[in-house]
């Protein structure tokens, strides 16, 4: 286990922590906007950067007095850190253990043909493979991934972390995987942590984070792009949220008494239609369509909704937007099912 | 049609107007360089090498030279190194006294060495006093060389450590390899093309130094110095034999420079 106790550090205008985390024989993703500290948090567990304060441990063992080289944390960085002077067998075996298997490695990871090529020659996405091989030569025993994929093409990207994932899981090592990419640490962790303003805002399986947003931060950042504040009024097993003059049917219990909430529309579960076809349901919005970006399979549309000063987000199929034949500025209702609202106590 | 060519208000182009400014200087540099190697014939050049004070004063300067290179790099590459990675808030004026001897003038610079190792200070006297002489001497020849020289291995391999990306060490050390592994497996290797622009610069300076060298050792005469006296006793035409040896010197220095100097590691 990889542990973290009370870590702080501080430059001139950041501050990371007091931070505390275990992780686990696992993969953690850290996902957080750049900035938040995520790379800093890696640079500590790595030897890079010496925290001002806490204390970090690895099996037990405390590591604060520990040189890079003596901690058995290897750092995969962003642009892989291959050694452009030497060829991606130099890179594999720099770092080899003695019972390292470098073609079986290579084999695992798919550059068996570019191991006699300059690593200054490789692409993206071959950097990152030899990069992950290189760390898994040295036997780590934890490894910290500084995105590994940022750089890469969406196609690439994705088949790498899908394969990454497959290649990381079995280790049984603590593994540190930080990103500012919500699909990448959904995808590829076991666990994902939020971090914002150095301080770390939510940790708990990907199902869990993105269902079940602790913050407004963590609701945006997982990918809720509808997150607003408003008011429950109790008396009801199901409580509604009171949104200027809508009044929202929701799923979620629990508020007593009267609370100010923020709450986040979930547009997968949102259906659009023109105003003249609105039926008179409970949870139905109305405004109009300020925007419309052709996204492929997809709309993109930003609705504005009457009475409110706020602005919708919301990803339609477009068979289903052409067969209503909608357009920019037309009035839309929006049915917003209980199901499509998460909200929570604003603290 | 935005991207469509214009023509250009006269004929060529804004690069050929610039080199034929910049060629202007390219005359004036190349000129004179060959004027020295037309003004007298091979033989008599060939001749005139032989004769043992030009002899003794291409040994003086190969040697010191060399010593003055050894000596900027033993101590010079490791504060390139420093200055390249190091974050103290006084590193300009670190910089600062490395590029000092590169602007002041030589012959300053052989008055301010003067001070310190002069025959009649402190260092000078218990130097002499133990039968090492800083003045007069090839230790003072290569004491003025070392002023005037070593600040360019200096510059020249600071920038090379400097450009060698910093996440490479790390990732090294993260490895599991020692800083001085690390050091000479990844830092001396990517930063070699530059130190050794930044020796041969240091050595093709020390071998054509004069005038702070003119000041601490006039004695033995290096090349510099020999072609001065020659000057001043026999005038110009019999300067030209060891003027033309230091312009092929520097020639070779030049040729060391982009073959050696170049990355071996660019594609």
């Amino acid at each position: 286990m990889l542990e973290f106790d009370s870590v702080t550090k501080t430059y001139e205008s950041f501050r990371l922590g007091p931070l505390d985390l275990r992780v686990e024989n696992e993969i953690l993703a850290i996902l957080g906007p750049s900035g938040c500290g995520k790379t800093t948090l890696l640079a500590i567990a790595g030897g890079i950067v010496q925290q001002d304060a806490g204390t970090v441990s690895l099996h037990g063992d405390s590591l604060d007095s520990s040189v890079p080289e003596d901690r058995g944390t290897v750092v995969v960085f962003q642009d892989g850190a291959l050694f452009p002077h030497m060829t991606v067998r130099e890179n594999i075996r720099y770092a080899a253990v003695p019972a390292t298997d470098v073609g079986g490695l290579a084999d695992t990871f798919e550059v068996t043909d570019l191991l006699d090529q300059r690593a200054s020659s490789l692409s993206g996405g071959e950097r990152q493979r030899v990069a992950v091989a290189r760390a898994l030569a040295a036997d780590p025993s934890a490894l910290l991934l500084d995105e590994p994929l940022t750089n890469l093409d969406a196609p690439i990207r994705h088949r790498l972390r899908d394969d990454l994932r497959a290649k990381l899981a079995p280790l049984d090592i603590p593994v540190m995987y930080v990103t500012h990419d919500q699909s990448t640490a959904t995808a590829i962790g076991d666990r994902l942590a939020i971090l914002n303003d150095g301080k770390i805002q939510q940790i708990g399986t990907p199902a869990t984070v993105f269902e079940r947003p602790a913050t407004p931060f963590v609701a945006t950042f997982t990918g809720h792009d509808n997150v607003f504040e408003g008011s429950v009024k109790p008396g009801s097993a199901q409580p509604h949220v009171q949104w200027g003059p809508y009044q929202l049917e929701t799923d979620c219990a629990g508020f007593e008494p009267p609370t100010d909430v923020w709450f986040s529309i979930r547009p997968e579960y949102v259906q659009v239609v023109p105003e003249a076809q609105r039926d008179e349901t409970p949870n139905v919005l109305r405004g109009s369509i300020t925007n419309r970006l052709f996204e492929g399979d997809t709309y993109r549309l930003r609705i504005a909704v009457d009475d409110v000063d706020e602005r919708l987000e919301l990803t339609v199929l477009r068979p289903a937007y052409d067969h209503h034949g909608l357009a920019e500025r037309d009035r839309i209702s929006v049915s917003v099912p209980p199901t499509a609202i998460y909200l929570d106590e604003v603290e | 049609m935005p991207f469509q060519n214009r023509r250009e208000p006269w004929p060529g182009d804004w690069l050929t107007v610039a080199f034929l400014l910049g060629g202007v200087l390219l005359l004036y540099y190349a000129v004179p360089i060959l004027a020295i190697f037309l003004a007298q014939s091979p033989a008599a050049v060939l001749s005139e090498l032989a004769a043992p004070s030009v002899v003794s004063a291409a040994t003086t300067s190969v040697l010191s030279a060399s010593i003055t290179t050894v000596i900027a790099v033993c101590f010079g590459v490791p504060l390139a190194y420093w200055l390249a990675r190091t974050g103290v808030r006084w590193r300009p004026l670190v910089d600062a006294a490395v590029v000092l001897p590169l602007v002041l003038p030589p012959v300053v610079g052989g008055v301010v060495l003067l001070t310190v190792v002069g025959p009649n200070t402190v260092l000078g006297s218990v130097a002499s006093a133990m039968g090492y002489d800083l003045t007069g001497s090839l230790i003072g020849v290569v004491l003025a060389q070392t002023f005037v020289a070593s600040p360019f291995v200096i510059v020249t391999a600071r920038a090379a450590f400097a450009g060698v990306d910093q996440d490479l060490e790390h990732a090294s050390r993260s490895l599991g390899k020692s800083r001085l592994t690390t050091v000479r497996r990844v830092t001396l290797p990517m930063a070699w093309p530059g130190i050794v622009a930044g020796v041969t610069l240091t050595f093709a300076r020390a071998m054509g130094e004069f005038g702070a060298t003119l000041m601490l050792a006039y004695h033995p005469r290096t090349m510099p110095v020999e072609i001065w006296v020659t000057f001043l006793e026999a005038g110009l035409g019999n300067a030209y034999p060891v003027a033309v040896v230091l312009v092929c010197l520097s020639v070779l220095a030049l040729l060391v420079l982009n073959v050696l100097g170049s990355d071996p590691w660019s594609e």
